[in-house]
């Protein structure tokens, strides 16, 4: 406990505050801006952090990456369009919420869940760092191919009423996923002599195509039959959650701190299942689940803590083993490799006041990115009232400069106005966008999981019931998709047992 | 810049500026508007500027000696990487110690293992350099890329990381020998993590090491795992796999603690902080390995041009900072001139058609 203390003393330094606030301003800025995400931003930093105390430039670096999950949200909540795939979860509830004319309230409710996600999990880093890094050893291809099982099996329990489209959705996902180099045999799939497509499709693009783009298109086509509802909704006055709708959040937003910050130290896994995850459970364990999707506070507010606890669960792998567990924080190795730090199992003993200076400073920013979040919900608000004529214009270009960071090439110009397209067409023929994007996300992983899986295996399915984390993780899928089955059928007996003793 | 560039622009400044100031002035209702004048001032100003920097990035020097405009380093991946990562601090060395006058500045082009950033440099001209690594041999052997390392002017070649093989502590061999007879005898029952994708200098270094030792390529189970080195190593804790072949860089830390064993390295002679590990040589596998990377430019670069590289790059390597990134990366000084690099890459080229042969990758 001597390098916490030490840790502390070295994030109270002003040069340092100032850096976690500047880290964190910046985060919550490209966190807002679609297509630019926390691993773009600590990519363009790297040179500056070339003459930083190594200290200081991962406080900054982490600071922009938690920084990004509060602001990932207010794009998604207000327009949306998620900035990034952790992001996805908030257009759920959050968009709904802001047609309401609740935007202030979703935005402030959303900062409060990341920094009660993001507080409780660096509790988390501190007491339990060490014994989940060794579990999260414990999974193998098996098991990762289970996980993301469980997240395909909660998009099902997004697309209540529309299973089916639902389910068209995630198949093209699911295709569009197998797009690139099949790393098991080097053959390329799908690839059609492009050297640009032999690394697959971005799902960032897909998500600033189907979700800016698209929307930007679609608003296009209506923009002239929305302009009075427009009118109705220019009160957004309130800028903090009411008493009753915290009441409603404060035990999802602390359920999902904990399954974030879990799911977060699995290498690979982030931020997007975690928040998926927990959204899927707060709409089973809700009894109001027909309001998840129009707008439920408890829908953003869980997901939100999730994510956040999830980047701070990420940070595990790469102190504890030297190993990435995002796209983030594998940057950050990079840069931290520069300076002379190498992350790995020594570096607790190795330099402690750097290790514990970072934990100390999650704290420092995550109360400061509370305040400046809650600070931003009241402008944030007035890109409501920006006419449409200017705002989407805007998105576009954003979108556009967003894709090109990707990979800085124009090839994925044309990918993301088809997926543009594709979005609009998705939009007027009423098809749920996030299933597609999300079989995006996981699908490449869980194809090849499941095949090293059964390599290792040498073919034998028995391995998927080998460990007791791939039973459990079958069971919460079987769960998480039979449960509203069953609930069903309980009602039902009970409507049918009332009708007998009555009748 | 020299005197002549210069007047040329500041007379292009002028003439701009004038135009300018001229074409708004006609325009007076425009100008009736208050708060406009500060506006006008500043998009006078913005062009000024951009047409400044459009300028000397674009001048021609009045001798015409090579270089004579803004460098351009091309690495081939994204921020962050190996490549990137090269890029930045070739450029970073070579302004700081003044090597080199003109600016450099680093492009990404990511994708297709190098090929996009590849193709981009073959349509540039001198002032454009790229990055490479042996996927510029492996992507045309493997049939991934029409370009080969003759289509580009070998520069030099850097640094170098050594290859590992690495089993988990308690894993019953004593050495790489040991690995490689149990393979032979049950070939099913080992798996052996790399990553991200096959054809790399990863997998064909235990291609070739395991070919030595008379096991066939065929029966050396991959698993790959498309994170590359991080998620082999994380496997290989978590006996997800029974062995990795991977840069020394991923598994050195891990080893140091305790970890895992690393078998045998791939380097010429034992290595600094890791004098407890056999050379692949020392056991009786007689191959040197380098996972090298080098620095290239566009195909027909002039005699006086490569001479310059020559010259600047091989001061570059003998700087302190050059030392010190070595260091840091855990990687070798591996700096042949232009001519040597030339004939490695004929010498790698044979052996990387042989060993993408034995490997059963291309039919």
């Amino acid at each position: 406990m001597e390098g916490f203390v030490e840790g502390l003393m070295t994030a109270i330094q002003p040069i340092n505050i100032i850096w976690i606030v500047i880290g964190g301003f910046l985060g919550t800025v490209v966190g807002m801006l679609p297509g630019l995400g926390p691993a773009t931003a600590v990519a363009v930093l790297i040179p500056v952090t070339f003459g930083m105390d190594p200290t200081s430039a991962i406080i900054l670096m982490a600071a922009i990456y938690y920084g990004a999950m509060y602001g990932g949200s207010r794009s998604s909540i207000l327009l949306n369009t998620p900035g990034d795939g952790s992001a996805i979860a908030a257009t759920f509830d959050g968009y709904p919420m802001a047609k309401k004319g609740q935007a202030g309230q979703a935005m402030a409710i959303s900062a409060v869940a990341s920094f009660i996600g993001g507080i409780l999990a660096t509790f988390g880093f501190v007491a339990l760092a060490k014994p989940l890094a060794s579990f999260a050893l414990q999974f193998g291809p098996s098991e990762y191919f289970l996980l993301m099982l469980l997240t395909l099996s909660a998009i099902v329990s997004l697309s209540t009423g529309k299973m089916i489209k639902g389910f068209i959705a995630m198949c093209l996902g699911l295709l569009l996923s197998t797009i690139g180099i099949d790393p098991q045999t080097g053959v390329h799939r799908f690839t059609l002599g492009m050297p640009h497509l032999a690394e697959g499709i971005d799902f960032l693009i897909v998500i600033i195509g189907i979700y800016a783009v698209g929307e930007v298109f679609y608003n296009f086509l209506t923009i002239y039959k929305e302009k009075k509802k427009q009118k109705e909704n220019q009160d957004m006055g309130k800028t903090w959650f009411t008493k009753e709708q915290w009441k409603r959040s404060k035990w999802p937003i602390l359920r999902s701190a904990p399954l974030g910050f879990i799911v977060g130290v699995l290498p690979g896994a982030g931020g997007t299942i975690a928040s998926m995850i927990s959204y899927s459970t707060e709409k089973q364990l809700s009894k109001k689940p027909e309001e998840f999707g129009k707008g439920a506070v408890e829908g953003l507010a869980a997901p939100e803590s999730a994510n956040n606890s999830a980047s701070v669960g990420a940070m595990i792998p790469l102190l504890t083993m030297g190993i990435p567990g995002s796209g983030t924080t594998a940057v950050m190795l990079g840069a931290l490799i520069m300076l002379g730090v190498r992350p790995g199992p020594m570096l607790f003993e190795n330099d402690p006041v750097m290790v514990w200076g970072l934990i100390n400073s999650m704290f420092i920013g995550n109360i400061a990115l509370v305040i400046i979040n809650v600070l931003l919900v009241g402008l944030l608000v007035k890109v409501l009232h920006t006419p449409a004529k200017v705002l989407y214009p805007l998105i576009i270009m954003l979108a556009f400069i967003g894709t090109y960071t990707l990979s800085y090439s124009t090839v994925d110009f044309y990918l993301l106005l088809l997926f543009g397209l594709i979005g609009l067409v998705m939009k007027v023929l009423d098809f749920p966008i996030a299933p597609l994007v999300l079989a995006l996300i996981v699908g490449t992983d869980m194809e090849q999981n499941f095949r090293m899986a059964l390599t290792s295996s040498n073919g034998s399915l028995s391995i998927f019931f080998s460990s007791g984390i791939s039973v459990i993780l079958m069971i919460l899928t079987v769960l998480s998709l039979c449960y509203p089955l069953i609930l069903k059928l309980i009602k039902n007996r009970k409507r049918k047992e009332d009708q007998t003793i009555s009748g | 810049m020299n005197l002549i560039d210069f007047k040329f622009l500041i007379d292009n400044f002028k003439k701009t500026f004038t135009f300018i100031y001229s074409e708004f002035n006609i325009n007076s209702e425009f100008n009736k508007i208050r708060g406009v004048d500060i506006v006008k001032k500043l998009v006078v100003f913005v062009l000024a500027v951009l047409i400044l920097t459009a300028c000397s990035s674009n001048s021609t020097s009045g001798n015409g000696e090579y270089p004579t405009k803004n460098i351009e380093v091309v690495a081939p991946a994204s921020p962050g990487g190996g490549w990137d990562l090269t890029a930045r601090s070739v450029q970073k060395i070579l302004k700081d110690n003044s090597l080199v006058d003109n600016n450099i500045n680093v492009i990404n082009k990511p994708g297709g293992g190098g090929e996009v950033g590849w193709s981009y440099l073959h349509t540039k001209d001198s002032h454009y350099l790229a990055v490479n690594s042996s996927l510029l041999l492996t992507n045309h052997f493997l049939g991934q890329s029409k370009l080969t390392y003759e289509d580009f002017t070998p520069l030099a070649t850097l640094a170098t990381e050594w290859q590992a093989i690495a089993v988990s502590v308690d894993a019953p061999y004593e050495n790489i020998n040991d690995l490689f007879e149990d393979i032979k005898n049950d070939p099913a029952s080992i798996k052996i993590g790399v990553g991200p994708g096959l054809g790399n200098d990863d997998h064909l270094s235990f291609v070739q090491a395991a070919g030595m030792r008379d096991v066939a390529a065929k029966d050396l189970n991959f698993l790959v795992y498309d994170g590359g080195g991080g998620d082999v190593v994380t496997a290989l804790l978590g006996n997800h796999v029974n062995a990795v072949t991977t840069s020394l860089s991923e598994v050195k830390e891990q080893h140091i603690a305790g970890k895992l064993k690393i078998l045998a390295v791939s380097s010429e002679d034992r290595l600094e902080e890791l004098e407890d590990v056999p050379t692949l040589k020392e056991e009786g596998i007689d191959m040197v390995f380098p996972h090298w990377r080098g620095i290239m430019g566009p195909p027909d670069m002039t005699e006086e041009e490569i001479k310059y590289w020559d010259e600047k790059l091989g001061e570059m390597v003998k700087s302190e900072e050059w030392a010190e990134l070595l260091t840091n990366n855990d990687w070798d000084d591996f700096y042949q001139n232009s001519s040597d690099t030339k004939a490695f890459f004929d010498e790698q080229a044979e052996l990387y058609k042989d060993l993408i042969g034995e490997s059963g990758l291309v039919q």
